[in-house]
């Protein structure tokens, strides 16, 4: 129930507010959106398997949203932005997909 | 050292210095999730206050950007858009312009003509201004004359092309036969109602052909006034129309010509001299530009 209730106020609130992503943070944006998915499928997976965590949820969350933007920005800064945005898609794509493999099994016993 | 540490080392994976795909792969839960196991759990209450926090802030970050993405794909649409009708209006613009120009012209004619009318000297200079113009082309005439069709090879007929697209007419083709054309005794030519003067062009620019920087489009008609049976004549026997005879063959190209009791060629743009001046001028206090250089 609050689960659906938090997700739906998330997607009002981007939805009604249309906030203009500020043009320095806009390289940051789709990284910090593979993170959270990647927190996203996490929880998911780990409610299935009945260890769901809320600390471990938010603070993961907030962790890899910041640990990615942090790299991405480093990346700039040395010059490499591109490769390390690519490695970061690259882990953060496998584990996403490993996950939904893992709720798939959950969910379908297939 | 320890024993069992020892054999620990022994089983030791093979590919534990390339372990980094496996763990991706194996550990794709974050390790919190099993390392809190064993925690009591919280009260619902103090649980969901986090887990609202972070679903939201999560949701929001998605919808963002899914906001963003939307909100810039169809940036670049509108800005083509936007370039699109600018050059539209431009465009109309342009031609609004010219019509006024030529309004203007006709009015700045018939000024001229009616205060010359005034005397016979006036009169005299009237009628020597009216050849002249007839002679350069900035006056619309009427007459009887030949009538060129040029057009490019059909599209879906081009098997003997050596292109995909069907085979085209050049500006070079254009140029010999309006070449010929004059060279047949044509007193005035216009190609598509653009009026050729002593100063046009015939040029191409990519795929179109400008006559006089107008882009032109097929098919290419090329009105010539002139005798029209004797024009007829030179102009079947000259070496452009015998090469548009024989591009109708190998490639298509469509190439007729025919007689008309009755042509209309627009006026042609005025030319303004800027440099050019008479060597000797008539009537004038200005001393004559130094002859040596002239030649």
């Amino acid at each position: 129930m609050i689960v659906l209730l938090a997700v739906v106020g998330g997607v009002t609130a981007g939805l009604v507010l249309q906030p203009t992503v500020p043009l320095d943070l806009q390289p940051y944006l789709p990284i910090a959106v593979v993170a959270a998915l990647d927190a996203l499928f996490g929880g998911v997976r780990a409610w299935l398997e009945q260890i769901f965590n809320d600390k471990v949820f938010v603070v993961s969350f907030i962790g890899n949203v910041l640990v990615a933007s942090l790299i991405v920005y480093l990346g700039d800064k040395l010059g490499v932005g591109g490769e390390l945005s690519t490695g970061i898609v690259v882990v953060l794509g496998i584990r996403i997909f490993s996950n939904a493999a893992a709720i798939r099994r959950h969910l379908f016993r297939a | 050292m320890r024993p069992d540490s020892s054999a620990s080392a022994e089983v030791r994976r093979a590919d534990a210095s390339m372990s980094l795909l496996v763990d991706l792969w194996t550990n794709a839960l974050d390790p919190g999730y099993a390392a809190s196991r064993g925690e009591p759990r919280r009260s619902s209450a103090r649980r969901a206050v986090p887990l609202a926090v972070g679903l939201v802030a999560a949701s929001f970050l998605v919808v963002i950007a899914a906001v963003q993405a939307h909100a810039r794909a169809p940036a670049a649409a509108r800005a083509h858009d936007r370039l699109v009708a600018q050059v539209q209006q431009e465009s109309k613009a342009v031609a609004d312009l010219s019509a006024q120009v030529d309004r203007l012209r006709a009015a700045t004619g018939a000024l001229r003509d009616s205060s010359l009318q005034g005397s016979a000297a006036g009169a005299a200079l009237s009628t020597q201004l009216a050849q002249s113009e007839l002679a350069a082309g900035t006056v619309a005439v009427t007459g009887p004359g030949l009538r060129v069709t040029l057009n490019d090879a059909p599209t879906t007929g081009a098997g003997q092309g050596n292109q995909g697209q069907g085979n085209r007419v050049e500006d070079r083709d254009l140029q010999s036969v309006v070449n010929a054309l004059w060279a047949a005794g044509a007193e005035a030519i216009a190609i598509n109602d653009q009026r050729l003067t002593g100063q046009s062009s015939i040029r191409a620019a990519g795929d179109a052909i400008l006559v006089d920087f107008q882009p032109l489009r097929p098919p290419y008609v090329v009105q010539a006034i002139g005798d029209p049976v004797g024009m007829e004549t030179t102009f079947a026997q000259s070496a452009a129309a015998a090469r548009m005879r024989s591009y109708v063959q190998l490639y298509g190209l469509r190439f007729a010509y025919a007689r008309a009791s009755s042509l209309d060629v627009p006026a042609g743009v005025e030319e303004q001299l800027h440099d050019a001046r008479p060597v000797h001028e008539p009537s004038s206090d200005r001393p004559t530009p130094n002859k040596k250089g002239s030649g």
